[in-house]
C-alpha cells in the first residue's frame, strides 16, 4: 500500500477565499481602479484588433499590389461586358447603347457618361457599372415595368405607340413581349408634354396603376377586358374612366377601395349577362354602395336614375341593392 | 513594452493605524521603498475588521497615499495577518527511508511533509501558515535531508490558523480596492524576519511585536519559527489602564503613556507630580509620576508573563542565547527592555531596523511593513529562474 494513500487531504488555506468582491462592496478608489483596469482591458484588445486588422492590409497590398492592378486596367483592353437586370434589356442592347470605342480598357472608361447614357432611355430606371479587374465591366440594371400604352404622334412622324410605367415616364419599351404589350390598356385623356429627348412624366399614373394591378390581381377576366383608360376626369372629380369590351364606359371613384368597386362591377356584369338583350352602356361605380347603370336601349330612357330609387316597371334601369357583395370572391 | 518590475504594497491594519509601503521588486531581486502611506484605523479592534466600510476607507486611503507617494499603482498586496483569532499547533510525522540503500528521496521527504501537514482543522477556521521545522535524520538536524543515508526522517510544522470569516474580511478590504492579496503573512513573522538576524535565529531568540491592540510574538529556534501566537493585548490597553486608573479621558491618558509611561518603575519619589497638560490652562492637573509608572508597567509586565505562559515549555531562557528583541509601537515606551529582561530572564533589546532602510522608516511602527516586503525578497528567490530577463526584444537581440 502506498503511503501517500494514508494521508489526509489537505486544510484549507488562506488561499481557498474567493477574492472576488462585489463591485458593490468596493470604494470609490476600487471602482476607479476596476474601471481603470477594464479600460486597460478593452484598449489592448482594441490595439490588438488594430494591429491585426494593419497587418492583414499590409498583407493584401503586399499580395496585390495597387500598382499592378492600374497598369492591369489600363493595359489590358476590355474582353467583356456583362449584364444582370430585373427586366427585359438584353446584352446586346446595352452594348449598342454604351456604344464602346474599340480596344477601351477598363480605367479609361468614363462610367459616369456611360451610366448617363443607360440611364437616358426611360426604360431604365437605377445602372450600376462596376470594373471587375482585369478585363470586365458589370452592368446591374433596374428597368421599369410597363403599367400601360398610348399612341402619340410627333409632328409629321407616323403614330407609334409608347409605354407608360407606374411613375408615369414614358418610353419606347424595348425587347418586350408582344403579348404583354398587347395586354396593356391604353391610356386616353392625357397630355404629353415634351421634356428634353423625350416626355415630362404623367400625373396620376399610380392611381391608374394601383387600379390596374388590383384588376390584374384580383379579377383578372375584368382586367383582360379593359381596353382604354381615361385620365380626363382624375384631375378634377377624381375618377377615372374605364372603356371595357362590354361595356362603354365604366367609372371608378380613385378615392375608395378599387377591389370593392370591381367586385360591384363584377356582380353588374353578371346581372346583364342574364338580360343579353339590353347591354350596358355604362356603370358609374363613384358612389358607393349606389350604383347607377344605364342600358343601352332604344326607348326614350329617362336621365339616370339611382338604383337606390323604385325604378319603372321593364323600365331600362335595374334596381339594385349591392350591400351584400362587399367582400364578392371573384 | 514588457515591464521588468513589480510594484508590491505591503499592507499592515492596524488596531490603530493603517501602514502601506509601496516597494519596486525588479528581476534582479533588487527591492525600493518607493511609497509610504498611513492612515489613522477606523472599524478595526484588536487586529480583527468590525465595520467593512469603515476599515475599507481607511486602508484604501492608506493605499491612494502610498500610491499617490510612489507615484505609480500598487500589482498586487502583501498583507499582514493578525487578531486573536489565531492559533497555532505543531504536528509532528515521521517515515521511513524507502530506499533499499536508505539514501532519503525527495518522495520520502515529501511523504513526510504531507504527513506533517494533514491534520484536520476545525470547521470554520483556515490555515494561515505552515511553518516547517528542521529535518531530523536518524534524531540529527538536517535543513535538506535528500540523498543523505538514514533510517528514520522526521518533520513537525507549526500550523497556525484563523477564523476563515475573519481572515476573509481582511482579504476582501484590500480586494475591494481592485487588487489581489498575493501573500497573507504573519505579522510576527514579518516583523521578526526584519528585527532579527540569520544568526540570531538560528541560535534563538524571541521577537515582539506590541502594536496598538495586539502582541504578535515568533519564538525562533534552528533558524526557523517555532512557535507564534498573538495576544488580543496591545498598547491601547495600557492607554485603557491609564484613563480608568487616572480617570482622564482617552486622548489624554494617551498623551499620559507617550510622555510619562514606563515599562519598570523608575520613580522613587511619591510626591513627585507631573502636570496632565503642562501649561497649567484650564483642566491641567497634577499626577503623580509613580502611579503613571506603576499602571503602564503593571500591564506590560503582565503581557510579556502571558507570552511567556503562552510559550510554556518550548521556551527557557537558555534556548534563547540571543535574547528578546522588541518592536512595535508600544515598543518605543522607556524601559520597556529592562521588563522584557526581568520577565523573560534573558537580555532584551529594542529591534532595529536593517541599514538600508531609510532614516523616516526607522520607527519600530513600520517594522511589520517593512518585513513583508522583506518577504518578498525571498519570495521571489524560492520562484522559478525569470523567463523574460530583459523583455522580448533584448532576447531577439541576444540571440541574433
Amino acid at each position: 500500500m502506498s503511503k501517500l494513500a494514508t494521508i489526509a487531504p489537505p486544510a484549507r488555506t488562506w488561499q481557498d477565499i474567493s477574492q472576488e468582491v462585489n463591485p458593490r462592496a468596493m470604494s470609490k478608489a476600487g471602482r476607479r481602479r476596476r474601471l481603470g483596469a477594464l479600460l486597460k482591458i478593452g484598449g489592448g484588445i482594441l490595439l490588438a484588433a488594430t494591429a491585426a486588422w494593419g497587418a492583414l492590409e499590409v498583407y493584401r497590398v503586399v499580395a496585390a499590389p495597387p500598382q499592378k492592378l492600374a497598369a492591369a486596367g489600363t493595359e489590358v483592353p476590355l474582353k467583356d461586358v456583362t449584364l444582370v437586370t430585373d427586366g427585359v434589356l438584353d446584352h446586346a442592347w446595352v452594348v449598342r447603347t454604351l456604344a464602346l470605342p474599340k480596344n477601351a480598357s477598363l480605367m479609361t472608361l468614363d462610367l459616369y457618361a456611360l451610366r448617363a447614357r443607360l440611364l437616358a432611355d426611360g426604360q431604365v430606371c437605377a445602372a450600376v457599372l462596376t470594373r471587375n479587374f482585369p478585363a470586365t465591366l458589370a452592368v446591374s440594371l433596374q428597368e421599369r415595368a410597363p403599367v400601360a400604352r398610348l399612341m402619340a404622334q410627333i409632328g409629321a412622324a407616323a403614330p407609334r405607340a409608347l409605354l407608360v410605367a407606374r411613375d408615369g415616364v414614358v418610353y419606347d419599351g424595348e425587347d418586350y413581349a408582344p403579348a404583354l404589350l398587347n395586354s396593356l390598356p391604353w391610356l386616353d385623356g392625357v397630355r404629353l408634354v415634351r421634356s428634353g429627348r423625350g416626355f415630362a412624366p404623367i400625373d396620376g399614373m399610380e392611381t391608374v396603376a394601383d387600379l390596374l394591378a388590383t384588376a390584374r390581381n384580383q379579377a383578372e377576366p375584368l382586367y383582360r377586358s379593359f381596353q382604354v383608360v381615361s385620365l380626363a376626369h382624375l384631375a378634377a372629380d377624381g375618377e377615372l374612366l374605364v372603356r371595357t369590351k362590354e361595356i362603354p364606359e365604366v367609372t371608378f371613384n380613385t378615392r375608395d377601395d378599387f377591389f370593392r368597386q370591381l367586385a360591384r362591377l363584377d356582380y353588374v356584369l353578371d346581372l346583364a349577362r342574364t338580360q343579353p338583350d339590353k347591354p350596358l352602356k355604362s356603370v358609374n361605380l363613384a358612389d358607393g354602395l349606389q350604383v347607377p347603370v344605364a342600358l343601352e336601349t332604344n326607348l326614350a330612357a329617362p336621365p339616370a336614375v339611382r338604383v337606390a330609387a323604385p325604378a319603372p316597371d321593364g323600365g331600362t334601369f335595374v334596381p339594385l341593392h349591392l350591400n351584400h357583395i362587399a367582400q364578392r370572391d371573384f | 513594452m514588457i515591464s521588468n518590475t513589480r510594484i508590491i504594497g505591503a499592507v499592515e491594519i492596524g488596531t490603530t493605524k493603517i501602514t502601506v509601503l509601496a516597494g519596486e521588486l525588479t528581476r534582479a531581486r533588487e527591492l525600493s521603498i518607493i511609497g509610504v502611506g498611513e492612515a489613522p484605523a477606523h472599524g478595526i479592534i484588536k487586529g480583527a475588521v468590525m465595520d467593512y466600510k469603515a476599515a475599507s476607507e481607511a486602508t484604501h486611503s492608506a493605499l491612494l497615499a502610498a500610491e499617490q507617494s510612489a507615484g505609480t499603482r500598487v500589482d498586487e498586496i502583501y498583507l499582514a495577518q493578525t487578531g486573536g483569532h489565531l492559533e497555532g499547533f505543531e504536528n509532528e510525522a515521521s517515515v521511513n527511508v524507502s530506499a533499499a540503500d536508505n539514501t532519503v528521496s525527495a518522495l520520502d521527504t515529501e511523504t513526510v511533509c504531507r504527513l506533517a501537514m494533514s491534520k484536520e482543522l476545525p470547521e470554520g477556521r483556515i490555515v494561515v501558515h505552515h511553518i516547517r521545522r528542521p529535518f531530523r535524520l536518524d534524531g540529527r538536524l538536517v535543513p535538506e535531508p535528500e540523498h543523505l543515508v538514514g533510517r528514520r526522517l522526521d518533520v513537525s510544522y507549526w500550523t497556525v490558523h484563523g477564523l476563515e470569516s475573519k481572515v476573509a474580511d481582511n482579504t476582501h478590504v484590500i480586494n475591494g480596492f481592485n487588487v489581489r492579496v498575493t501573500k497573507l503573512i504573519l505579522s510576527s513573522l514579518a516583523s521578526g524576519a526584519l528585527i532579527t538576524s540569520a544568526e540570531e535565529r538560528h541560535n534563538g531568540v524571541l521577537a515582539l511585536d506590541i502594536g496598538g491592540g495586539t502582541t504578535d510574538y515568533v519564538l525562533y529556534r534552528d533558524g526557523s519559527a517555532y512557535k507564534t501566537g498573538v495576544l488580543a493585548v496591545g498598547g491601547g490597553h495600557l492607554t485603557n489602564d491609564l484613563a480608568l486608573g487616572l480617570r482622564v479621558q482617552q486622548a489624554q491618558a494617551e498623551a499620559l503613556k507617550v510622555r510619562h509611561g514606563r515599562g519598570v518603575v523608575q520613580a522613587r519619589d511619591r510626591k513627585e507630580k507631573v502636570m496632565l497638560i503642562g501649561d497649567y490652562s484650564v483642566g491641567d492637573r497634577e499626577f503623580p509620576r509613580q502611579t503613571i509608572e506603576q499602571i503602564t508597567s503593571a500591564r506590560v509586565w503582565e503581557i510579556f508573563e502571558v507570552v511567556r505562559k503562552k510559550l510554556g515549555a518550548s521556551f527557557t531562557p537558555e534556548k534563547i542565547p540571543a535574547g528578546v528583541v522588541l518592536t512595535g509601537g508600544t515598543a518605543k515606551l522607556p524601559g520597556i527592555t529592562e521588563a522584557a529582561a526581568k520577565v523573560f530572564g534573558a537580555p532584551a533589546r529594542l529591534g532595529e531596523a536593517p541599514g538600508w532602510v531609510s532614516e523616516n522608516l526607522r520607527d519600530p511602527g513600520y517594522s511589520t511593513a517593512l518585513g513583508l516586503l522583506h518577504f518578498t525578497l525571498s519570495d521571489q528567490a524560492g520562484r522559478a529562474a525569470p523567463r523574460r530577463r530583459g523583455g522580448i526584444l533584448s532576447k531577439l537581440f541576444a540571440t541574433a
